[in-house]
């Protein structure tokens, strides 16, 4: 209950802050949009030679691509860690995270949040509406919370492997250039997962389980019956590896050695 | 009960060592030497509720890791600790409710929001009830003299300005102990008069116990009866600032500026038998006499006796001095 309330708190003083720099914002929105809009001009130019890909059709490709976004955004807006190690190790903010009482990882999301990303999510609901016009696909009342289910899970999976990758910072001390490299290979969770060589596959489904963001959830919708399991294992396995992460974050606070100064 | 329990208190760093050159960066790619750094050797004192200690030492000594320790954000190596009752590290979000800290060279505040933003913030970071809140912040707001600050962002703030807003914003919920690393860095004496004062009357009114870190000997002749001295990781002299003005800053320092030039054994001849130290001053003419107290009219009159003299000057041996000498010599002797 205390951390809905600083979670509010903070969210308040956010949009205050966000407010003062009104062009920045538009920019800001304006260039994630582009870069979603090449994503899915690729997507199509693909789509143009092959009308089928491993029994995939155009149509279900761009739906998970929709759905993808979803998660992706809500992570991007929440989890914003990817200069933790210069921000919070190199400059020794976490020195200051360390003497409020509250959690050190919920404060740094609520101070990192970027609340706008969250519009990254109307293009996918646009695309996902799209797709499933021209699949005629049907849709139950509890389906929305499924796909609320499925959103969050998606989205604690991206933040648990990014914590985890974060904590590196704690335990050396060197620079690491991995989570650019994870950016990337996050994106493969967005095309059907049999695409790929079965090693690549196994890699996506359960020690980077990117799959779980983008096609697994999707399939569900697309009523894909054979990867139902893997449907509903989402949730689970966001907990799991968001578990993980905080375990590793809790360890790697307590070997904190802070600034020189 | 002891507001600070420190009892052999150690942290080690390990330190990676790089060899010099390209051949020897590609060498620390395979194996890498790591040396191990004692910041803090096995430290122990107490510091009683309503105490304002001063915690002194050269850069590198120590003292940033002694109140990192004790704020809970460093883990020690070994040793105990026990801060308002609490184990610092193991109940840290309890434990962080009861103090305040002041980093001089960094913000607690938000950037780019208005400072009483921040405070709000904060009150509720600390859960401060309302009616708390409004009775001791408007009391602090008014000693800081940073009422018409608190609608402006802090960016837009002077350094002054701001590291008075950063002190009341570490008192949000007004804790029994406060620690202050560097709290008057870069600050002009106006500002450092006016936090000074903030201070003390802190400590009187509410009987905050203080524990500070400084480089400006002022500030702990103004504010501290007590200070721990630290020197490479050990503690050095703990005791009051009386006392330790007493034993080292017995003594006269007299400047004799000479009409010629005079050579280190004339002078001492001069003085054969009264415990004098001579050294040379900044210009060749110019002679500085350690003399022990009581010994001044004798040196002067015996001096002036013998040598024409263009001008004498008579320094009592500052703080500053005596710290310096403390360090030079590196360790108190008796």
């Amino acid at each position: 209950m205390f951390y809905i309330s600083v979670f509010f708190q903070y969210m308040a003083q956010y949009m205050k802050t966000k407010l003062q720099y009104r062009t920045d914002l538009l920019i800001e929105w304006l260039s994630d949009f582009m870069a979603q809009a090449v994503n899915l001009v690729f997507l199509l130019v693909v789509f143009g030679h092959t009308p089928l890909l491993h029994g995939w059709t155009r149509d279900e490709i761009l739906f998970i691509y929709g759905f993808f976004l979803v998660p992706y955004a809500v992570f991007g807006a929440f989890f914003n860690l990817w200069d933790f190690n210069e921000r919070y190790i190199v400059q020794g903010e976490m020195d200051r995270v360390l003497t409020r009482p509250v959690h050190s990882l919920f404060q740094i999301i609520l101070e990192r949040m970027e609340l706008e990303s969250l519009l990254g999510a109307i293009p996918g609901l646009i695309i996902m509406a799209y797709a499933s016009v021209r699949l005629s696909l049907t849709f139950h009342w509890y389906d929305f919370f499924i796909f609320i289910l499925l959103v969050i899970g998606g989205a604690f999976i991206y933040a648990g492997i990014f914590i985890s990758l974060a904590t590196i910072s704690f335990f050396a001390d060197a620079r690491t250039s991995i989570m650019p490299m994870m950016y990337n290979i996050s994106s493969y969770g967005r095309y059907p997962i049999d695409i790929y060589h079965r090693v690549i596959r196994y890699i996506l489904t359960w020690v980077l389980p990117f799959a779980f963001v983008g096609v697994y959830p999707a399939s569900y919708f697309l009523n894909k019956q054979e990867w139902y399991d893997y449907a509903f294992m989402t949730p689970v396995v966001g907990a799991l590896f968001f578990a993980i992460a905080i375990m590793l974050w809790n360890a790697g606070v307590r070997r904190y050695r802070g600034t020189g100064s | 009960m002891n507001a600070i329990e420190v009892e052999e208190l150690r942290k080690e760093f390990k330190v990676h060592k790089s060899r010099s050159g390209l051949v020897g960066a590609f060498r620390d790619l395979w194996t890498r030497r790591y040396m191990t750094v004692r910041a803090v050797d096995g430290i122990s004192f107490t510091v009683k509720q309503g105490e304002m200690v001063g915690y002194i030492g050269e850069n590198g000594a120590g003292k940033s890791t002694t109140i990192k320790m004790l704020t809970g954000i460093l883990t020690p190596t070994s040793g105990r600790i026990i801060v308002n009752g609490m184990n610092p590290h193991k109940e840290r979000e309890k434990f962080v409710r009861t103090i305040g800290v002041v980093f001089g060279q960094r913000s607690q505040l938000w950037w780019d929001i208005a400072v009483q933003e921040s405070f709000r913030l904060l009150k509720k970071v600390y859960r401060v009830p309302d009616e708390q809140y409004a009775r001791h912040m408007s009391e602090v707001i008014e000693m800081l003299e940073i009422g018409p600050l608190l609608d402006k962002p802090v960016r837009k703030l002077s350094l002054g300005q701001r590291m008075r807003c950063e002190l009341a914003a570490a008192l949000i919920h007004n804790p029994p102990l406060l620690f202050l690393d560097e709290p008057t860095i870069g600050l002009d004496v106006l500002v450092k008069l006016n936090i000074r004062q903030f201070l003390k009357q802190l400590n009187e009114r509410y009987g905050t116990t203080i524990l500070l870190t400084t480089h400006d000997m002022s500030d702990i002749e103004a504010l501290c009866e007590r200070v721990i001295m630290l020197d490479e990781g050990k503690i050095i002299y703990d005791g009051s600032l009386e006392q330790l003005k007493e034993k080292w800053g017995q003594g006269k320092r007299v400047a004799f500026t000479f009409a010629e030039g005079k050579d280190a054994s004339i002078l001492q001849e001069l003085t054969a038998g009264l415990d004098v130290v001579w050294k040379k001053g900044e210009q060749s003419n110019v002679w500085v006499a350690h003399v022990p107290s009581g010994g001044v009219p004798e040196v002067v009159s015996r001096v002036a006796a013998r040598y024409a003299l263009q001008d004498i000057r008579i320094h009592e041996v500052s703080t500053e001095e005596i710290v310096r000498n403390i360090y030079e010599e590196g360790a108190v002797h008796g």
